[in-house]
């Protein structure tokens, strides 16, 4: 470009329309950062699930509070979330063993293997560990 | 006599023909009626009102059951805002099919398309605002929806929810957003919107030589019947809010067994339906989005009419933009269907 086709006039038109523009940015960073913070706590990742003796051999437990079910087998303790991996909502226990997502119908068999769509994930097995003092503990994170 | 905004909507006079019921549909009238009912009874809800999760669910039971009148304004709010939804879709309608679109309309058809979009979601955070059993998972679902927009979606929704998980932050958020952010872009855009009609060059009708019929109605006339059509539907309103009570459920439990359907507010039944077709970004995005976006450009893919063509139902010129836009909502239609029947 020949450097007689920028004007004075095209030249401060374009810093002062460049100036706002950065300005403008600016400001939402500002608003975005503003509006994004979080103010209440995350929800709990660790649960006391009280001693093993609440839950015997062969025993299958829902625990709404998390929202997950605690299976205990000869292999020991195993836990299953009951978020739906599809969008998030609380999945029933079914009439055979499985479960059924309220919200988009989504399956999951008995293991949390997905039977039926949209999901596409199988439900998130959960980490059990027995403390010393004989108490459960559950973690989602 | 001096100039003024009334006046300003209503010219000394306007053509006869464009003005019948038939042609409008009285659809754009309406849904500003229908706005002012929203306001008024929206701003009497708001003494009673309390956003916080412990006790929106039980305030909303206090207005409903215990105050008097309160159930009344309440189920006229909630019709309003359901009449308002189908009004707006029926007004989109009504201007794609007379080909009211086309430039020098174009702007104001704009300005229209985001007004519907700023009221589905004052639609949305109003249905929030219950905060109970009943809400509950269109809620998590929908916010949930956010997370899957892809490097953009985890900051949304921290935006939006103001939180990693639903709760207080959330819904102190959709009340502000409900009762004042989107309620002022509406006002807003809709007084900008009813301006922009009489700047356009008013209701859309052929030139004066290509009328087949050049009578015109008065000012007078044209009030005479917008008064009636608000007493009319004002009368239809108190019908449905005496005889159809809102929904309204149990206040949410931290951690309750889950009933057994969860259902989508009804005006976003077609997207639950899509959403268990397939992938939840493309089903629950963006599909909406490239609708919006088709309407959004129609005036530019068809941007002519000829003018003999203008101020009547379905012209030949139009074809195309009313098989879109026809295509579209029978799409929405059949999807919302297919969901209320499972």
């Amino acid at each position: 470009m020949n450097e007689k086709d920028v004007t004075r006039r095209d030249f401060l038109k374009l810093i002062t329309n460049g100036l706002l523009t950065l300005s403008g940015l600016l400001g939402l960073g500002g608003i975005f950062r503003f509006l994004t913070y979080q103010t209440d706590p995350s929800p709990p990742t660790e649960f006391d699930l009280g001693p093993t003796t609440n839950y015997p051999d062969g025993s299958r437990t829902v625990l709404p509070r998390v929202p997950a079910v605690l299976l205990h087998t000869k292999d020991g303790y195993s836990a299953l979330s009951l978020v739906c991996t599809h969008l998030g909502c609380t999945v029933n226990e079914d009439d055979s063993d499985g479960y059924v997502c309220p919200c988009h119908t989504s399956r999951f068999s008995a293991n949390g293997s997905v039977v039926r769509g949209p999901a596409d994930r199988p439900l998130r097995a959960l980490r059990v560990e027995e403390h010393d003092d004989g108490r459960l503990w559950l973690y989602t994170a | 006599m001096r100039p003024n905004f009334f006046h300003h909507l209503h010219p000394p006079s306007i053509p006869a023909e464009q003005s019948r019921f038939r042609y409008t549909l009285g659809a754009g009238g309406l849904g500003i009626f229908l706005s002012l009912v929203l306001l008024v009874t929206g701003a009497l809800e708001m003494f009673f009102y309390i956003p916080s999760p412990e006790q929106a669910a039980l305030s909303v039971q206090t207005l409903t059951y215990l105050v008097p009148y309160g159930g009344l304004i309440r189920n006229l709010h909630y019709w309003a805002a359901q009449a308002l939804v189908v009004v707006t879709v029926v007004h989109l309608l009504r201007v794609i099919f007379t080909g009211s679109f086309v430039p020098p309309r174009r702007f104001n058809y704009l300005l229209g398309l985001g007004l519907l979009a700023l009221i589905l979601f004052l639609d949305f955070t109003g249905y929030a605002l219950r905060w109970d059993e009943g809400v509950r998972w269109a809620l998590v679902a929908g916010t949930n929806l956010l997370k899957t927009i892809p490097s953009l979606g985890k900051s949304l929704y921290g935006l939006v929810v103001g939180g990693s998980t639903l709760g207080a932050a959330t819904l102190i958020r959709f009340y502000s957003w409900h009762v004042f952010g989107l309620t002022l872009a509406v006002v807003i855009l809709g007084i900008w919107h009813a301006f922009r009609v009489r700047r356009d060059g008013g209701i859309a009708a052929p030139p004066p030589k290509q009328r087949t019929n050049n009578a015109r109605i008065s000012r007078f006339e044209l009030v005479r019947r917008e008064v009636l059509a608000m007493l009319l539907s004002a009368a239809a309103l108190f019908v449905l809010a005496a005889l159809l009570p809102a929904p309204i459920a149990a206040p949410i439990q931290a951690a309750s067994d889950s009933l057994g359907e969860a259902r989508a507010p009804w005006f976003f039944l077609w997207i639950q339906q899509l959403l268990r077709l397939g992938n939840p970004f493309w089903m629950g995005v963006a599909i909406p989005l490239i609708a919006l976006t088709t309407f959004a450009a129609l005036p530019y893919l068809f941007e002519t009419l000829p003018t003999d063509q203008q101020g009547h139902w379905f012209p030949r010129a139009g074809r195309g933009a009313q098989a879109i836009a026809a295509g579209i909502v029978l799409a929405w239609l059949v999807l919302t269907i297919l969901e209320s029947l499972r």
